[in-house]
C-alpha cells in the first residue's frame, strides 16, 4: 500500500465527513498508481498530475447541463494555481469519497450515496474541492523549497509552475510531481481569501463546450461497443399492469430482430440496430392484466379534495406556534386552493444505458444522476461482487431529476446478461412519456389569519398529492425511511413551504402549520426539477398575491413587511423592483406579477410581465430574476442555469399537460406534449447579487417561481385568479 | 442490397434496408453519433443535418429518399469547429446539456446560408429545434453573432 494514496483516502473522508458512513459498496479502491514508481502526484478521486505535466481531475457529479464539471474544475484549478486549459482530463469518477453529504442530510442518513440532483453539489463539494487544490499546492510548493533549499514561503505557485521568487527560476508541476508525492499531507492548508481568486466569481468558458459543439460528446446513446446489440423497450401501457402474455410473433419476422425478453411489465427487444429493436417494439401483441384501466384525472382530482376536506389530518410538518388558535383570532380569515398537474420531465435524450456483463465483471456505461443507485442495479441482476461492478458515467441529455431512477439501467443489464453480448438500450420517445416518474399532482390549501393591517399573521397549510420520494422508496426496497410522511416529515413535499436546513416558513409568520397528507394514485411520480416547490411556491405565492391584492398592499411591500428580518432577502425585494420597472408604465397591454423564494440557500424574486389576447393566449414577454445564491462562482453559468430553469418552468405553467385516462397517458410525444420553443421564449433578464457567502444550489432555483409570477401577472391583466398550473386558455377570458 | 451515401463529402456503401430512417443509419450505421435521436415524428429537430445545404429532419427521410444526395452531418459542418455557427455558439457558451445542439447549429447553419441578417421573426420562423435546458437566450444572441461573423 502506498503512503500517499492511503493518507490522502483517510484525508478525504476526514474533509468530506464520511469516514465510517455505511452504504459501502465495495468501491474503495483509489488509483492503484503508486507515486513512487510511477513518477505520478496523486490525491484520489480528486486530481492527479504525471510526470508529463497532464492534470487530471475526477468529478464526484455527472454533467447533465448545469455546467458543475466546469465550476468544479475551476474551483480546485483556482486553489491549486493552475489554468482551466491545463486540465487534461475531467471525468465522472463513481468513488466512495465522492458520496453527497447533503443528500445524506436532507434525507436523514438513508441516502448515504453518490448522487447529482438536488442543486446540491456545490453545497457538497466546494469545500472539499478547495481544501484538495490547496493541498495539492502546498505539496507542490514544499517540493519546489526542498528541491532549491529555500523556505516555502519564497515558492510561488502559479499557471502550473512554482517559481523560486528569489532567484525567477521555476519548475513545472509535472517535474515536481514525484517529490510532491512524497511530501507529507497539511492538514489545514491555507485557502485563499476571495480577493486572490483568479477563477472563482469570474465567467470562465464551459470546459464541456468544444465537445457539444462538434457532435464529439458522447451521450448515454452515443456509446459504441465492439459487437453491440442494440435494445427497445415496449411497457405495459396501463399504469400497475403485468404481462399475461406476449404475442412475438410479427416482431420475430422483423429481419434482425435477435432476442425478445419479457419481463414483469416490460418487454425488451435486442436487435442488429437500434430502429429495427424499435420497430419491433412496436409489433408485439401484449396482453396484460392488472391495473386500474378506469383511472382517470377526475379520480387524482377527486382523491386530493377527498384528502384535503377530509378530516384525516397528516402528520403536522411544520409547526410554529399555534396557527388554529392564532386564525380564530385574527381580524380576518381567507382560505384559498390551488393545484398542480402532472408533468413530464422529457430530458431530449430519452432513457438509455449500455451494458457489457461477464463472468468476470459487469461494466456499464449510462447517463445516470446515481452512481451508486447504478452500481446496486448491477450488483442485484448480475450477482457479481461489487468490485467486478464498473460505473461509466457519460454526459447526460438533460436529468432533471429523471435520471436518478434507474429503470432503464436495469433493462440493459438484463438483456447485456440474456445475450452475453454488450447490449445498448434506447426508449423511443413514447415510453418516456408514457413512463415517466412524472411530477406529482398536488392540492394545497391555506388558511392565512390577516391582521388589522391586512398582513398575515398565521398560516396553516394543508398538502395533498403523492410523495415524490415514491422511486427511491423503491429502490431501497421498499424501506419506509424516516424523512417519509409516516414519521411526519418529507422534504420533497414540503420544500418552499418550509424550509428544513433553518427549520422556518419563507416568511416571517410567527404562526405556522403545515400538514401533509399523503394521496397515493397509481401513477408513478418522482423527483422533477424543483420538487415540491412547484406546488408550494405556487400556492404560497399566488396567496401572497390574493391577500395583498385583499388587503391593498403593494406585493413587493407585503414581502418586505414579512421578510424585514432578513437583509439579503430586502435587497433582493429592492433590485428586483428597480430592475423590472416594477409600477411603472408599461407598453400597452403589459402587465406584472412578482414571486419570492427562499430555496437552496438562495435568495430569489422575479417578476415577470406579460400580455394575453381575447382568446385567451399568454404571451411572457420578458421575466425579471434577481438572485442572491452566495458567492457565484461562475456567473455566467448562473445566469444560464436561471434562464433555463426559468424556461422549464414555463413548460410546466402555459405549455403542456400529461392527462391520464383509461389507467394511461394519453400524450405520447412532442406533437402532443410541447415544449416551449425559441419563439415563445422570454426575454430573461438575470440580476446577480454577490453577497460572498457560502454558494447555494442553482440547477432548480428558477423553476418554482415561473408558475406563480405569470398568474399574478394575468390576475393582473384580467382580474381572474389562477387556480391550477398548467394555466388555461378558458382561465383567463 | 446496397444504396451509396454521399456524406460529409464521402461516399458510403450502405446495406440498411432502403426503409430506415437517415437517422438510423447516420447513427447505428455510419457511427456519426453526433446527430440525436429525440422524437422520431420531425417534430424537435434534434436530429437535424443538412441535405443539399438544407436543414432536414433526418428521422423523417428514408435511406431510398437521400440516394444521391449530398448530406452534412454536424461532424462534416467544419474540422476544426471553425464554421461561425460553432465560433458563435462556442464564443457565448451556448449548450447546457447539449443533446440538442447538433441539431440546433445545423438548423442555424441552413438559415444563415441564406439569410445573412436573420430578423428575430426569421429566427422565431425557421429555428423550431426543442431545447429542454432552455437555451433560448444565448441562441438567439449566438444567432446574431454568427451572422456577423459570417460578413
Amino acid at each position: 500500500m502506498n503512503t500517499i494514496t492511503s493518507l490522502s483516502r483517510r484525508q478525504f473522508l476526514k474533509n468530506t465527513g464520511l469516514a465510517g458512513s455505511g452504504l459501502l459498496l465495495g468501491l474503495a479502491g483509489t488509483s492503484s498508481t503508486i507515486a513512487a514508481e510511477s513518477g505520478s502526484f496523486e490525491l484520489p478521486p480528486f486530481v492527479s498530475i504525471q510526470p508529463d505535466g497532464s492534470i487530471r481531475i475526477g468529478m464526484p457529479c455527472s454533467e447533465m447541463g448545469q455546467g458543475i464539471h466546469t465550476t468544479l474544475a475551476s474551483v480546485l484549478a483556482d486553489e491549486l494555481e493552475i489554468t482551466i486549459d491545463q486540465i487534461s482530463s475531467l471525468e465522472t469518477i463513481h468513488h466512495p469519497a465522492f458520496r453527497n453529504e447533503p443528500i445524506k442530510y436532507l434525507t436523514s442518513g438513508v441516502m448515504d450515496i453518490q448522487m447529482t440532483g438536488g442543486s446540491v453539489s456545490l453545497i457538497a463539494f466546494y469545500g472539499s474541492f478547495r481544501k484538495m487544490g490547496a493541498t495539492a499546492r502546498e505539496m507542490l510548493r514544499g517540493a519546489a523549497a526542498e528541491h532549491w533549499s529555500i523556505p516555502i514561503d519564497q515558492c510561488r505557485a502559479a499557471a502550473g509552475k512554482i517559481t523560486n521568487t528569489a532567484t525567477g527560476k521555476s519548475l513545472g508541476y509535472g517535474e515536481l510531481a514525484s517529490a510532491a508525492a512524497r511530501q507529507a499531507i497539511p492538514e489545514n492548508p491555507p485557502l485563499k481569501s476571495p480577493d486572490q481568486f483568479k477563477l472563482i466569481g469570474t465567467k470562465v468558458p464551459r470546459v464541456d463546450t468544444p465537445a457539444k459543439i462538434d457532435g464529439s460528446a458522447v451521450y448515454g446513446t452515443d456509446v459504441e461497443l465492439p459487437g453491440m446489440l442494440y435494445g427497445a423497450v415496449r411497457h405495459c401501457p396501463v399504469f400497475g399492469s403485468k404481462i399475461d402474455s406476449v404475442d412475438d410473433s410479427a416482431a420475430k419476422a422483423i429481419p434482425g430482430v435477435i432476442a425478445v425478453i419479457p419481463l414483469e411489465n416490460v418487454v425488451i427487444v435486442v436487435a442488429a440496430n437500434t430502429w429495427t429493436a424499435m420497430q419491433g417494439a412496436d409489433a408485439l401483441v401484449l396482453q396484460t392484466t392488472g391495473g386500474d384501466s378506469s383511472f382517470s384525472d377526475a379520480d387524482i382530482d377527486a382523491k386530493i379534495q377527498q384528502s384535503l376536506s377530509g378530516s384525516q389530518l397528516g402528520a403536522p410538518v411544520a409547526h410554529e406556534g399555534d396557527a388554529d388558535k392564532a386564525i380564530s383570532s385574527s381580524d380576518s380569515t381567507m382560505e384559498l386552493e390551488y393545484a398542480v398537474s402532472l408533468q413530464a420531465h422529457a430530458t431530449m435524450e430519452p432513457p438509455c444505458a449500455a451494458a457489457h456483463v461477464t463472468e468476470e465483471g459487469c461494466d456499464i456505461w449510462a447517463p445516470t444522476q446515481t452512481q451508486d443507485f447504478t452500481a446496486m442495479v448491477a450488483m442485484m441482476v448480475t450477482q457479481l461482487p461489487a468490485e467486478k461492478i464498473r460505473v461509466h458515467t457519460t454526459y447526460l441529455g438533460g436529468g432533471f431529476g429523471r435520471k436518478t431512477n434507474p429503470d432503464y439501467i436495469v433493462q440493459a443489464l438484463i438483456a447485456a446478461k440474456a445475450t452475453g453480448q454488450p447490449v445498448k438500450v434506447t426508449w423511443s420517445r413514447t415510453e418516456d412519456v408514457q413512463h415517466d416518474q412524472y411530477l406529482p399532482p398536488f392540492g394545497v390549501r391555506l388558511t392565512a389569519g390577516l391582521d388589522s393591517s391586512g398582513v398575515p399573521n398565521a398560516l396553516s397549510v394543508k398538502l395533498a398529492g403523492p410523495s415524490p420520494s415514491q422511486p427511491m422508496v423503491a429502490m431501497m426496497g421498499g424501506y419506509f425511511p424516516p424523512w417519509l410522511a409516516e414519521n411526519g416529515f418529507d422534504w420533497a413535499t414540503c420544500v418552499g413551504m418550509f424550509d428544513f436546513t433553518s427549520q422556518a416558513g419563507s416568511y416571517a409568520i410567527p404562526d405556522l402549520k403545515v400538514n401533509y397528507i399523503p394521496t397515493e394514485i397509481p401513477v408513478p411520480v418522482g423527483f422533477w426539477r424543483s420538487i415540491g416547490t412547484v406546488h408550494n411556491a405556487f400556492a404560497l405565492e399566488s396567496a401572497m398575491d390574493e391577500i395583498a391584492h385583499a388587503s391593498g398592499i403593494d406585493p413587493i411591500d407585503l414581502r418586505r413587511s414579512l421578510l424585514r428580518e432578513k437583509p439579503r432577502a430586502l435587497t433582493v425585494l429592492d433590485r428586483v423592483e428597480q430592475a423590472s420597472g416594477w409600477g411603472s408604465t408599461l407598453p400597452e397591454g403589459h402587465y406584472q406579477g412578482m414571486g419570492y423564494i427562499y430555496y437552496l440557500d438562495c435568495y430569489q424574486a422575479q417578476v415577470a410581465e406579460v400580455s394575453v389576447d381575447n382568446r385567451g393566449r399568454t404571451r411572457v414577454h420578458r421575466i425579471t430574476c434577481v438572485i442572491d445564491c452566495g458567492q457565484a462562482i461562475n456567473p455566467a453559468i448562473v445566469e444560464s442555469q436561471i434562464q433555463g430553469a426559468i424556461i422549464y418552468g414555463l413548460s410546466g405553467s402555459l405549455n403542456a399537460q400529461i392527462n391520464i385516462e383509461n389507467g394511461r397517458v394519453v400524450q405520447g410525444n412532442f406533437d402532443d406534449y410541447p415544449l416551449p420553443k425559441l419563439k415563445i421564449a422570454p426575454v430573461i433578464d438575470v440580476h446577480i447579487i454577490n453577497s460572498g457567502e457560502q454558494p447555494g444550489g442553482i440547477g432548480e432555483a428558477g423553476t418554482p417561481l415561473v408558475g406563480p409570477t405569470v398568474a399574478n401577472a394575468l390576475f393582473a391583466a384580467t382580474g381572474k385568479r389562477i387556480r391550477r398550473l398548467p394555466i388555461r386558455r378558458s382561465d383567463v377570458v | 442490397m446496397t444504396i451509396s451515401l454521399d456524406v460529409n463529402g464521402k461516399i458510403h456503401e450502405v446495406t440498411e434496408s432502403p426503409e430506415t430512417p437517415l437517422l438510423w443509419v447516420l447513427r447505428d450505421g455510419l457511427k456519426l453519433t453526433g446527430t440525436k435521436y429525440g422524437c422520431g415524428i420531425e417534430s424537435c429537430g434534434a436530429c437535424t443535418v443538412l441535405i443539399d445545404g438544407r436543414q432536414v429532419r433526418s428521422c423523417g427521410l428514408t435511406l431510398a429518399d437521400v440516394e444521391g444526395r449530398s448530406i452534412t452531418t454536424i461532424e462534416g459542418l467544419s474540422s476544426d469547429r471553425s464554421h461561425p455557427v460553432q465560433r458563435a455558439w462556442a464564443e457565448l457558451d451556448v449548450p447546457e446539456c447539449g443533446y440538442c445542439q447538433s441539431g440546433m447549429i445545423m438548423a442555424v447553419a441552413s438559415l444563415l446560408a441564406r439569410n445573412t441578417s436573420p430578423s428575430d421573426r426569421d429566427i422565431d420562423r425557421t429555428i423550431t429545434n426543442i431545447c429542454r435546458c432552455g437555451t433560448y437566450n444565448r441562441v438567439r444572441a449566438a444567432i446574431h453573432r454568427a451572422a456577423e461573423l459570417m460578413t
